[in-house]
């Protein structure tokens, strides 16, 4: 994984004296909280319901032991004990204080790690694939290029005061595990007939209020033109780009007012000027930053086989989460393991300060000192050995950490919501935990089989319930919680946004309707190899919309 | 009250500012400016977010100062037009950035080519003038001030000290 230099530690030490002098300001009242707001929301810190909460990039979500180990440290030492894994790839803290904050920021510089755009109104943490580097199916580690833009993001003078917070995710497969359609810019690495590197380049995706899909606006950008272009992109969106309404204000509304291939002609015209200028990316640094992400040296443990299948045979819980937890690694000897944030009626994504130590001990034991964040806030050792597969599971299960339900209607992606946050309409977790303990039997999870759930406490759809197969959204109603339910969302390669199905439900009947559309799907569905979504986007709503409402659905 | 600063600190006596009259130059918005631009006077421009720099571009041997107006801080078209007029365009002389300006987007600012500031905000006039400006050295971009190629990668420059 990439290592901080000289340059990086001068940058980040600046950086956190920066913020220290910010903090004393505004502790001492020089500057008001209107001036210090986007100051703050830079270096990742927001005021939420009840306290300041701290965002901590993950670079496109890759961590080693010692960086977890510090995690865990200032989830000990400055919050209650837990961190919470976000859609972002990033961890946050609820409970620190804001005078903590740069010594939390010095901690993190220590271990090459920061809060820097982690909020605000800027280009935020770049995400790639959480299987980067391991994933049989990439043409090539999507990575090296997720550093070079943080890089090039990082402070960057233009492009720091933006209409509207700017994502970017990086993949490179075919198979979308970063959701590259539901992003500002979405990025697919791939290789041209030549075999040549570069990136199909899709813009203007987004959830939020107006939940859109990226369009497709350059097929194969080569990789030395990656800054020169993604530069075209943001400057012609800091200068048009809506400023008048932040709910307008994403790129994607520019695309759709402006049009995609006006849009395009004009980031065109703008990169005509910039292309073979100092932007250009030198094949040497591009091979340079590559090297840092070198893959490990993986020995051939063709052991493992025959142990997992003996292992498989003497233990069924086993069986069941190599099943559902373990998918194919480039090398046959090897597995990429999710470690399951979803323990049976847990709250999505959280961890605590014993659970994040003991990763740290296992990704350095089994996996090669690497550690990944997924945007399904769960965690990877994406280089376990299948013969080692035993004895992480077992440690794993020690901590609470083994949940089989990787992709599972119980993996659930949920928002912090009211419990927390100071937008929140309505409360996400306990939603989550309700329909998490209704669907906890392994045999009943196993036989609906893969079926992603989403919940957004508001309508900033930070769960992401747009591109849930089942989507879960609330709202408040006359003073009340109501949940609204949208179907057939996805945000894989072959993504959509889904729809609502009919009128909210009560907190207390949000879990029978959920139930009620997995009934109708496993009633309807033509064989267990059908999906939820297949089968969903086979019949479309009308049955699920008779068994919730009984043929008569109003809209919400 | 307003001031303005520039590298050289505290400017007295600006030719921009102050009470009407007809000796002092005049800074005009851009349809003004480009209504008189072939007038044989040297003029100021006051561009406003949303003007396209480019129209500026025959007219710059005419141009003493753009002012670059940030209606609200956290507006960030100045940048970009900035970027524009130094990088794009060519342009050498005073560029001023007007509105509010607050001292913790000053070293944006000056990456950004401004070398001029209309300041009104009483804490960041004392630090302008106290010269303790809060930026980084190390930059993971080019930009339009000069920096020095440093930090081993093409994308990387170090702030010019001294």
């Amino acid at each position: 994984m990439y290592r901080y230099d000289e340059f990086d530690h001068a940058f980040v030490a600046a950086r956190v004296s920066q913020f220290r002098d910010q903090v004393e300001r505004r502790l001492s009242g020089e500057i008001s909280e209107d001036a210090f707001k986007p100051l703050r929301l830079m270096n990742g810190v927001y005021l939420q319901l009840h306290a300041y909460m701290l965002r901590v990039a993950v670079p496109y979500g890759t961590l080693n032991a010692r960086q977890m180990r510090k995690l865990a440290h200032i989830a000990r030492t400055y919050d209650r004990g837990y961190g919470h894994f976000t859609t972002r790839q990033n961890i946050q803290y609820n409970w620190p204080k804001l005078s903590d904050m740069p010594a939390i920021l010095e901690e993190l510089a220590e271990v090459e790690m920061h809060a820097i755009q982690t909020s605000g109104n800027c280009i935020r943490n770049v995400t790639a694939d959480h299987f980067a580097g391991a994933a049989a199916d990439e043409v090539a580690d999507p990575r090296p290029y997720a550093e070079i833009l943080r890089q090039w993001s990082s402070v960057h003078p233009e492009f720091s005061f933006l209409p509207r917070k700017f994502k970017i995710a990086v993949t490179a497969s075919e198979r979308d595990r970063a959701a590259i359609q539901v992003h500002d810019i979405g990025l697919q690495l791939k290789k041209d007939e030549e075999g040549r590197l570069g990136f199909a380049v899709w813009i203007g995706g987004g959830q939020g209020r107006t939940p859109m899909l990226a369009k497709k606006i350059n097929d194969f950008l080569p990789e030395a033109d990656l800054l020169s272009y993604v530069t075209a992109i943001m400057r012609v969106y800091n200068l048009h780009g809506r400023r008048d309404n932040k709910y307008k204000a994403r790129i994607k509304i520019l695309v759709h007012e402006t049009g995609v291939d006006e849009l395009t002609r004009e980031i065109e015209a703008e990169w005509a000027h910039l292309k073979d200028g100092e932007l250009k990316l030198p094949d040497a640094d591009i091979a340079a930053i590559n090297a840092y992400f070198a893959p490990p040296e993986l020995a051939d443990r063709a052991e493992g086989w025959g142990e997992i299948a003996a292992w498989k045979k003497s233990d069924p819980g086993f069986a069941d989460w190599v099943g559902r937890n373990v998918a194919p690694h480039r090398h046959p000897d090897y597995g990429m393991v999710t470690i399951s944030l979803k323990p049976i009626g847990g709250i999505p994504g959280d961890a605590s300060a014993e659970q994040m130590d003991a990763v740290a001990r296992l990704a350095e034991e089994f996996g090669h000192d690497e550690i990944r964040v997924t945007h399904e806030q769960n965690l990877v050792l994406p280089h376990v050995a299948l013969a080692d597969l035993e004895p992480l599971y077992r440690a794993l299960l020690a901590e609470g950490l083994a949940t089989a339900n990787a992709g599972l209607i119980t993996d659930i992606i949920a928002c912090p919501g009211l419990d927390y946050c100071a937008l929140a309409n309505a409360r996400s977790i306990p939603v989550a935990q309700d329909i998490s303990n209704r669907f906890g039997d392994p045999a009943r999870q196993a036989e609906i089989g893969d079926l992603k759930i989403k919940i957004s406490g508001c309508i900033n759809a930070c769960g992401h319930h747009h591109v849930g197969h089942i989507g879960i959204l609330g709202v408040e109603k006359k003073g009340a919680e109501l949940y609204q339910i949208t179907l057939g969302g996805s945000g894989d390669e072959n993504a959509s946004i889904g729809e609502i199905i009919g009128r909210g439900f009560e907190p207390d009947r949000i879990t029978d309707a959920i139930e009620t559309v997995v009934d109708t799907y496993l009633e309807n569905r033509t064989s267990i190899e059908e999906t939820f979504l297949e089968c969903y986007r086979r019949l479309g709503a009308a049955p699920f919309k008779a068994a919730l409402y009984g043929g008569a659905a109003e809209a919400a | 009250m307003t001031v303005i600063w520039t590298k050289n600190g505290i400017v007295e006596n600006d030719p921009w500012s102050g009470d009407d009259s007809a000796d002092r130059p005049k800074l005009l918005d851009l349809s003004q400016f480009l209504e008189h631009a072939r007038d044989n006077e040297v003029l100021g421009v006051r561009l406003a977010p949303s003007d396209d720099v480019r129209q500026l571009e025959p007219h710059l041997d005419r141009i003493a100062m753009i002012a670059v107006s940030f209606p609200a801080f956290s507006d960030g078209r100045g940048f970009s037009q900035a970027t524009l007029l130094r990088q794009r365009l060519g342009y050498t002389g005073e560029m001023r950035a007007v509105g509010q300006v607050l001292i913790d987007q000053v070293p944006h600012m000056l990456r950004s080519g401004f070398d001029s500031f209309e300041v009104e905000h009483g804490p960041t006039i004392d630090r302008l003038r106290q010269n303790r400006i809060p930026g980084i050295d190390q930059h993971y971009q080019p930009a339009p001030l000069p920096a020095d190629r440093q930090g081993g990668y093409s994308w990387r420059r170090a702030a010019v000290t001294g």
